[in-house]
């Protein structure tokens, strides 16, 4: 209708607008960033005359000072020559008033020669001062407008899901003073002989269990299923009842790979191993389904109390005492608190999952940080968020704890299964009464590393772990309290 | 039903505006606040009213409770009537705080001199709402009801007394069960007589007790200082235990700090309106 015509056409003029500014302030930028080299250029330019000024003038200082002092020592001498001289006339004015004529001549002829050795004036050349190079000067001003040579580009190594069988992905950075035009990209294929006796790696090994996965992504693990080290590996997948072709990511360089996907689907997902005799079989396949949240749980977290069932979805924590030769002495297991860990998808979304409890089952379930301290409880530190129920003979007795605090709440109906939303963006962890639908509370909290959902048991009871479906509408179509 | 504006202040990108009509049910002029969030201008909404405790008129909500802005933003009308009609000359109604103008109980009373004038209960939940869907633009199925004090024990009855009529509950600080706690009784007994069977169908625990309909989702706030919790006029663990035997879902939380103020409410009023959201926008 003409309201929403009119204001797409207002969503495009702003966006237009959007872009003008964005240009405008580019430019303003790189002609800031021009004047600032003309400045430094010239600068420079200045700083050189300058000093080739003060070089030509000391030399100057230099000579002056030179030949005054040499001319002065040559006036002296003249001087001294001077008096000399008259003091002879003096004698030979004497000498001649004495009429010895022969003394006279004598007393002339050493006269003459002195003044003649004397009075020899030193000539004062004056020489041309060379005037200073400013060859590098002149260079200096032609080089003011000539843009420089961009740096070389550096090219990123080749990341995993970059190439299919016949494109190839190639990233570069280029850094941010250099002016480019165009980039040209060079290639040939290089063609390598495997050596004779190289034979091809064995296929990986992919167990469902191991992969999980949320409406965006999903996380698939295996085992490199070869005793010697393979070169890369390839992941092979496919959308299940598709005609579709497949998607390889090759060039895989670990047991894992995080692969983006479209939601509300299922994918058929096999890996290979390569090495330099080429690809091996295909692994087995397995499915991955982007409708919800799936995860399994961590095995190796589970305090040595708790048991999993068979298809690892729900949690006991029997009566009876474990053998000491149970207790794992590793660091991964929760030591005091019968607690598991969840295998949560690392992607900052909005995950959803339902734990399904009895009447009186007394439980934490929550999320934590992948370190949380394995020797405390569930929700007593700063690594963890969780609800807690507690049964009393006469009533159910909620807590929400983070850092050993809950707020003080009632709540009237006991929910026997609770839904738990996470949502990276918003920083939120909510819970809710899923039967009812009913929000029990919500942690506010900017997680600063991925959490992973957690579970444990106060009492010896049983839970059982709903995942994968997606979250129901009323989950994240608000913000809650 | 002639509505006059009495007063109009954009807030919010809406607009809180006071209007004073002669009411049919309380024989005067009354006064309410109607919010209207930036939505009505072009879409009908869904109404929130909330209902005022002792002394309270129109105003003190609309001006201390901080509720606009979270109006504004789920496209929800509020509606704050006044606590009792006013005017209306009757002797000793200006006596005491707890009873007769600013303490109408949202009941119906029947005794003299009230039976006349004092029938907040058909006000609320019959004339008003059909004021409100005639004069604005709203969504006539889509309501819900809030309040505090006397007004979180008027919002609670009136959600269990109409099951289905209200999609959504809420309340701070509520006087949970009115028969046990002494202004209850005083009100009663004054506005319903010394027969304590006519009170029961205006507590909410003795309500709750009875309930059946559609399922409820109740929210309470309540300031652990409030000194009327520890004076014993608010009885809130009376309600919890009878929702909790007839599974009744309420979300009760104690906020530790919080006394009875418009302080309080305001801290969390925001939280109430999303809870109302989620309800009269699904």
């Amino acid at each position: 209708n003409l309201q929403n015509q009119l204001q797409g056409k207002v969503a495009e003029m702003e966006n237009f607008a959007g872009h003008l500014e964005e240009i405008f302030l580019t430019v303003e930028e790189n002609f800031g960033r021009q004047e600032q080299n003309l400045e430094q250029h010239y600068n420079e330019v200045l700083q050189t005359l300058s000093q080739r000024y003060d070089d030509g003038a000391s030399a100057l200082q230099e000579e002056k000072k030179k030949k005054l002092e040499s001319l002065y020592a040559q006036l002296l001498l003249c001087g001294q020559a001077l008096d000399r001289s008259k003091d002879l006339i003096e004698t030979a004015q004497e000498v001649h008033r004495n009429q010895d004529r022969r003394l006279f001549l004598k007393v002339m002829k050493s006269f003459l020669s002195g003044f003649l050795i004397n009075t020899r004036v030193q000539p004062v050349l004056l020489e041309r001062t060379p005037l200073a190079d400013l060859s590098d000067v002149k260079t200096m001003m032609d080089s003011i407008n000539v843009v420089p040579a961009p740096s070389a580009p550096v090219i990123n190594p080749q990341t995993p899901n970059s190439a299919s069988q016949t494109s190839l992905r190639v990233c570069w950075s280029l850094f941010s003073d250099d002016t480019v035009e165009f980039y040209e990209l060079y290639y040939r294929p290089v063609l390598e002989e495997p050596p004779a006796d190289s034979s091809i790696p064995s296929p990986p090994v992919v167990r469902q269990r191991d992969s999980s996965s949320c409406p965006e992504a999903a996380l698939i693990r295996w085992e490199s299923g070869n005793a010697n080290p393979v070169d890369s590996y390839t992941v092979e997948l496919r959308e299940a009842g598709s005609d579709g072709a497949a998607e390889s990511m090759v060039a895989v360089p670990a047991c894992q790979c995080l692969v983006q996907l479209q939601a509300g689907r299922r994918y058929l997902v096999s890996v290979r191993a390569v090495n330099i005799g080429g690809p091996s079989d295909r692994s087995d396949v397995i499915t991955v389904s982007t409708t919800g949240t799936f995860f399994h749980l961590l095995e190796d977290t589970a305090h040595p109390c708790l048991s999993i069932s068979e298809d690892g979805f729900s949690v006991f924590y029997g009566d009876e005492e474990l053998p000491i030769s149970a207790m794992a002495l590793d660091d991964t297991t929760f030591t005091r608190c019968v607690a598991v860990l969840g295998d949560l998808i690392p992607v900052r979304g909005r995950h959803y999952w339902e734990v399904e409890v009895d009447e009186d089952t007394e439980f934490r379930v929550g999320v934590a940080y992948e370190d949380t301290e394995r020797n405390s409880y569930l929700g007593t530190n700063r690594t963890s968020w969780c609800m807690r129920h507690i049964r009393t003979p006469s009533r159910h007795k909620y807590e929400f704890l983070h850092d050993g605090w809950s707020p003080d709440l009632r709540i009237t109906v006991h929910p026997v299964r609770v839904g738990v939303a996470l949502d990276y963006e918003r920083g939120t962890l909510s819970f809710f009464n899923a039967d009812l639908e009913q929000n029990l509370h919500t942690f506010h909290c900017r997680f600063q590393a991925y959490v992973l959902p957690c579970f444990s048991l106060d009492n010896p009871g049983a839970l059982t772990v709903h995942n994968g479906s997606g979250a129901p509408e009323h989950v994240f179509a608000i913000t809650f309290y | 039903m002639a509505l006059t504006q009495v007063s109009s202040n954009k807030c919010a990108g809406g607009f809180q505006k006071v209007f004073e009509h002669d009411s049919t049910e309380l024989k005067c002029k009354m006064k309410f606040a109607v919010y209207l969030p930036p939505k009505a201008e072009t879409d009908k909404c869904p109404v929130m009213y909330w209902l005022s405790g002792l002394t309270c008129t129109e105003q003190n909500f609309i001006t201390k409770a901080g509720s606009q802005l979270a109006a504004a933003e789920h496209g929800i009308i509020v509606v704050a009537p006044d606590t009792s009609p006013r005017g209306c000359n009757i002797e000793g109604e200006d006596e005491s705080w707890d009873f007769g103008a600013g303490a109408g109980f949202y009941v119906d009373a029947t005794q003299d001199p009230w039976k006349s004038n004092y029938r907040m209960y058909s006000y609320i939940t019959e004339e008003l709402p059909k004021l409100i869907i005639a004069n604005f633009p709203t969504n006539p199925d889509r309501m819900s009801i809030c309040g505090h004090s006397m007004g979180g024990h008027g919002a609670l009855i009136c959600a269990l007394k109409n099951p289905g009529k209200y999609k959504a509950v809420s309340a701070f600080a509520p006087i949970c069960n009115p028969i046990q706690c002494p202004w209850g009784q005083k009100a009663f007994s004054g506005y319903l007589g010394p027969d304590k069977s006519t009170w029961e169908p205006y507590d909410a625990t003795v309500l709750a007790a009875s309930y059946s309909g559609p399922q409820l989702d109740i929210l309470i706030d309540q300031g652990r200082d409030d000194q009327f919790l520890s004076a014993g006029q608010l009885l809130p663990d009376n309600l919890i235990s009878t929702c909790s035997e007839k599974k009744i879902p309420v979300v009760f939380r104690l906020q530790p700090g919080y006394d009875h103020s418009y302080f309080f409410i305001y801290s969390f009023m925001n939280d109430h309106i999303k809870h109302h959201a989620k309800y009269l926008n699904a």
